[in-house]
C-alpha cells in the first residue's frame, strides 16, 4: 500500500469525525515527534554520562564519590517538574544570559527541558549502574586481579558487562518512566504528545476522546520498550538462568 | 641470590589483619616440576600464605621472587606496598590462580572465560587464543560444553573450566587454593584426576588442599602449617607418613 492509499484509507475513516480530522492527528504526530526526540535524546546523553558517574560514585577518592552522591540525591530527591522550571524560568534570568550566545538556547523551552530531562535521568541512572557495580561477585574480581588484568581492563572487560547485564530489568523500567514523566514538557509550551492532546481537548472542549487517544500511544510505546529490553534480556541474561539447556 | 631456575621462591613472609599476626616468617622453594602442598587446620594461614604469592593479599614483610625477579615494594604511610603495579599484573599472568568457588566469570562462556586474559593480558590472537582454548577444555573433558555458562554447568565442571582456563595462560607456577573443597564429594575425583595429570607433566604447582591422599601421591613437597609457621616440611614420605609433631600426628589421625 502507498502512502497516498494510506492517507486516503485514513481520511475515509475521519469522515464525519469532528475530533479527529487530519489536522488534530497531525498535531498528535508532531507531538508524538517530539515526545521520542524528547525522551530519546535526554536517555541517550543521560546514559553517556551515567557510565563514567557511576564507576566515580565508587571511587574511593572521598572528593569524587561524595560530590556525585550529592549530584544524585538532589535530582532524585527533588520534583522533575522543580528542575524543568529551574532550568526553564530560572536560566532566563542569570544576568547577562540574554547578551550572550547561550541565550539562543534558554529562549526556546526544548534545551531547558533537555538539560533537566539529561540530568533526572542521568542520575537515576548512575545510581542504578552504581548498584550493579557495586554488586559484581567478589570472586570473579578476584579471579581478575589474578590473571593479571588492570583495574581498567577489569572495569572494561569485567565489571562493567557483568553490571550492565544485571542493571538491564532496572534500567528498562527508568526509560518507561522518563516517557512518562516527559508528557510534563507540555507544561513549558513544548508540543509533545500530551501538549498536543492539550490542545486537542481545549478547541473542542472534548477530554476523553483527546486524552484516552493520547493514553493509548503512550502504552503502546511503553509497550514496545518493555518488549525491546525483554528481548535484550532475553539475550544478555542467559548466563543468569541456569540449566535452560 | 636470584636464581632464574627456580620459579617461585618465597622468604620470610610476614602478613598480619590488623593485630592478628597470620603468616609469621614462611618460605618455600619451587623448583621446576615440584608440587607442593599446604597443609593445616583453618586458620593456619595456608590460604593467605597462597594469596599472598600472587599479591591478592599484600605481605607486610617478606620477599616473593619469580624467575629470578623480585616484586619490587616500596613503603608508604598506610604500610608496604608494591612499588611498581605493572610488574604485579606481570607477575600475576604468570602464576594463574585456581579458586576454592571457581569465580569463573558468570556473563561469559565457558570458552569466553578460558580465551579472555591470553587476549587481553597476553595479547594473543583470537584464533590462537581459541584453538588453545578448545584444546585446553578437550584434555579437562569439556569440549563439548565450551558455549555453555557457568551457571549451566556443575561444580566439577566449572572447577575442570577454572583449570583450563589457568592453563591458558600457560603459566609458570599454578597456585590452587583448596580446589576441590567446595565439590560434591562424588565431583572431587574428576577434579583431582585432572590435577594429577598436570603433576604427571612436570607442572610446578602449589596446592592448598585437605586431600591427604593427593598430597601423599602427588606431591614433591608437603608443608604443615600451623599457626602462620611451618611446623614440618618434608617430602610426603616423611611428612606423611612419619610425622614428627604430636600436632601433626594429631591433624593426620582422621585420615590413617
Amino acid at each position: 500500500m502507498s502512502v497516498e492509499q494510506l492517507l486516503q484509507t485514513i481520511a475515509g475513516y475521519l469522515n464525519g469525525n469532528d475530533i479527529f480530522t487530519v489536522n488534530t492527528l497531525g498535531m498528535y504526530w508532531d507531538g508524538f515527534v517530539n515526545t521520542v526526540q524528547l525522551v530519546f535524546i535526554s536517555l541517550l546523553i543521560g546514559l553517556a554520562l551515567a557510565v563514567p558517574l557511576a564507576i566515580g560514585r565508587g571511587s574511593p577518592l572521598k572528593l569524587v564519590s561524595k560530590s556525585i552522591w550529592l549530584y544524585t540525591y538532589i535530582f532524585r530527591g527533588t520534583p522533575l517538574l522543580i528542575q524543568l522550571y529551574l532550568a526553564y524560568y530560572g536560566f532566563a534570568f542569570v544576568p547577562g544570559i540574554q547578551d550572550s550566545w547561550l541565550w539562543f538556547f534558554v529562549q526556546d523551552p526544548l534545551y531547558p527541558a533537555l538539560f533537566a530531562f539529561t540530568l533526572n535521568t542521568a542520575a537515576y541512572t548512575t545510581e542504578i549502574f552504581h548498584g550493579a557495580i557495586k554488586s559484581t561477585a567478589k570472586g570473579e574480581i578476584e579471579a581478575a586481579r589474578a590473571f593479571g588484568m588492570s583495574k581498567a581492563m577489569m572495569m572494561r572487560r569485567i565489571i562493567l558487562p557483568s553490571a550492565f547485564r544485571r542493571a538491564l530489568p532496572a534500567y528498562g523500567n527508568e526509560v518507561i518512566f522518563m516517557l512518562h514523566a516527559s508528557a510534563i514538557a507540555s507544561v513549558v509550551t513544548i508540543m509533545d504528545l500530551t501538549g498536543a492532546a492539550y490542545y486537542v481537548y481545549s478547541r473542542f472542549y472534548a477530554p476523553f476522546p483527546a486524552f484516552i487517544f493520547v493514553a493509548f500511544i503512550y502504552m503502546a510505546l511503553s509497550f514496545s520498550i518493555q518488549g525491546f529490553f525483554r528481548h535484550l534480556e532475553k539475550r544478555l541474561l542467559v548466563h543468569l538462568k541456569p540449566n535452560n539447556r | 641470590m636470584a636464581d632464574k631456575a627456580i620459579p617461585l621462591e618465597i622468604n620470610d613472609l610476614h602478613k598480619r589483619f590488623g593485630d592478628n599476626p597470620v603468616l609469621k616468617g614462611l618460605s618455600l622453594k619451587a623448583h621446576k616440576g615440584d608440587v607442593i602442598t599446604l597443609i593445616g587446620a583453618s586458620g593456619s594461614g595456608k590460604s593467605t600464605f597462597l594469596r599472598c604469592m600472587n599479591l591478592l593479599e599484600l605481605p607486610d614483610a617478606g620477599e616473593i621472587i619469580v624467575h629470578g625477579d623480585p616484586i619490587l615494594f616500596k613503603q608508604t604511610r598506610q604500610g608496604r606496598e608494591p612499588a611498581n603495579w605493572k610488574q604485579v599484573e606481570l607477575i600475576r599472568s604468570r602464576l594463574s590462580m585456581v579458586f576454592q568457588n571457581f569465580n569463573l566469570w558468570a556473563h561469559m562462556t565457558l570458552l569466553q572465560n578460558v580465551v579472555e586474559a591470553p587476549i587481553h593480558v597476553l595479547g594473543i590472537s583470537k584464533e590462537e587464543a581459541r584453538e588453545r582454548g578448545m584444546a585446553l577444555l578437550g584434555r579437562v573433558g569439556l569440549a563439548e560444553r565450551a558455549n555453555y555458562y557457568p551457571a549451566q554447568l556443575s561444580g566439577g565442571q566449572q572447577q575442570r573450566g577454572a583449570i583450563a582456563r589457568a592453563l591458558a595462560m600457560e603459566p609458570e607456577v599454578m597456585l590452587f587454593d583448596e580446589p576441590t573443597s567446595a565439590l560434591d564429594p562424588e565431583l572431587v575425583g574428576d577434579v583431582l584426576r585432572v590435577m594429577r595429570e598436570l603433576a604427571d607433566e612436570g607442572r610446578t604447582m602449589v596446592v592448598v588442599t585437605h586431600e591427604m591422599d593427593f598430597a601423599r601421591d602427588v606431591s614433591s613437597q608437603v608443608m604443615y602449617l600451623h599457626q602462620g609457621l611451618v611446623e614440618e616440611a618434608g617430602p610426603p614420605s616423611e611428612v606423611l607418613l612419619n610425622p614428627q609433631s604430636p600436632r601433626l600426628k594429631q591433624f593426620l589421625a582422621p585420615n590413617r
